[in-house]
């Protein structure tokens, strides 16, 4: 038993320094995209307002250029759509620009990928795919270890004999009573 | 030990580069080879393709802001556009995409909306036009939304 011991604490302390900045990723990340419904987690979004001096309905390649002149487009042009015969629309990096023809009015729309979530988020989601797909499943083998041999490391009153193991059991019985008061809902 | 780890660091470091550095992003499955469709023909006769897998060629002009799940393709007549729909969070579309030349594969497929639908995206589509005139009573025939239920796509920066 006391091997045992020896090899879970060993395991626990090597492999927990391991899963530090993954654990971060994931929590960070976790929490995020808890809330996507309250805020884009990936990217920050403007909308400036203005006006110019309206072009006229006519044909797309005879208003386009003035458009592009009077929008004073610094940045290379995608491209650009007719939605409408009221509307054309301007793509560029990082945004795009709604001009009604017949008004003049601009919409600039404008996004940027959120510091540390765009990045966090991708992770979690593992929207590249592979190779963080190896990554994620051995991470996730990591936390099977943490867990496997977390209990086992303290002896005693403070050990799964006591307070650890009346937390150990709140842990386990949340998601369990959870997952039958939803199975019964359903 | 020292070597062991120098060398999986610098493979992990090369496998995310090798992603990143790709030129056309590809969504999904990519495209294999059906039919390409314009989406002139297929708007004109939108019922004559139902259940057909083929693919739509166009810039991406809009795209679902708030999970990336549909990007609309611009056809190659003024104003016309095939809304390319995606499983929620199997594919997801950035808002990057826009302005992108796209190539998109999928299942062509029909919605018919009931009264109550039908009233409730003409509302939004009102709402999202600034169009205050919009009565509901107005509206007296049901909508069916068509789309490419998309398995895939292929997306190039100009």
């Amino acid at each position: 038993m006391r091997n045992f011991r020896k090899v879970c604490r060993t395991l626990h302390r090597e492999l927990g320094f391991l899963a530090v900045g993954l654990t971060l990723v994931y929590a960070i990340s976790g929490i995020a995209v808890n809330h996507a419904h309250h805020w884009d987690a990936n990217y920050e979004r403007t909308l400036v307002e203005r006006s110019i001096e309206p072009p006229g309905t006519g044909p797309t390649l005879e208003v386009q250029p003035v458009v592009l002149e009077r929008l004073g487009v610094t940045v290379p042009v995608k491209g650009v759509w007719r939605a409408s015969t009221e509307v054309l629309q301007v793509f560029v990096e990082g945004g795009q620009y709604d001009v009604n023809l017949a008004t003049g009015a601009v919409g600039e729309h404008g996004f940027a990928k959120r510091p540390l979530f765009f990045d966090v988020n991708f992770m979690h989601l593992n929207s590249g795919k592979a190779p963080w797909t190896g990554i994620a499943d051995a991470y996730a083998g990591i936390l099977l270890v943490l867990a496997m041999t977390g209990p086992w490391l303290i002896n005693g009153r403070k050990g799964l004999k006591g307070r650890g193991g009346v937390m150990m059991g709140l842990g386990i019985a949340l998601p369990v009573v959870y997952a039958v008061i939803t199975r019964l809902q359903l | 030990m020292r070597t062991v780890s120098v060398l999986l660091v610098s493979a992990f470091v090369l496998a995310l580069a090798g992603g990143a550095l790709a030129g056309e992003k590809t969504y999904g499955k990519g495209v294999t080879g059906a039919e390409t469709v314009l989406v002139s023909e297929l708007l004109a006769k939108p019922d004559a393709f139902i259940g057909k897998t083929l693919r739509v060629k166009g810039m991406a002009v809009g795209v679902c802001a708030h999970r990336g799940c549909w990007i609309n393709v611009a056809g190659d007549k003024e104003g016309e556009v095939v809304r390319v729909q995606v499983p929620d969070g199997v594919i997801v579309f950035p808002p990057e995409i826009v302005g992108d030349e796209v190539i998109a594969e999928g299942v062509w497929t029909a919605n018919e909306l009931t009264l109550e639908q039908t009233k409730a995206v003409c509302a939004a589509e009102a709402r999202k036009h600034g169009d205050e005139n919009y009565d509901p009573d107005a509206v007296t025939t049901c909508k069916t939304l068509y789309a490419l239920a998309g398995t895939g796509a292929v997306a190039t920066t100009k």
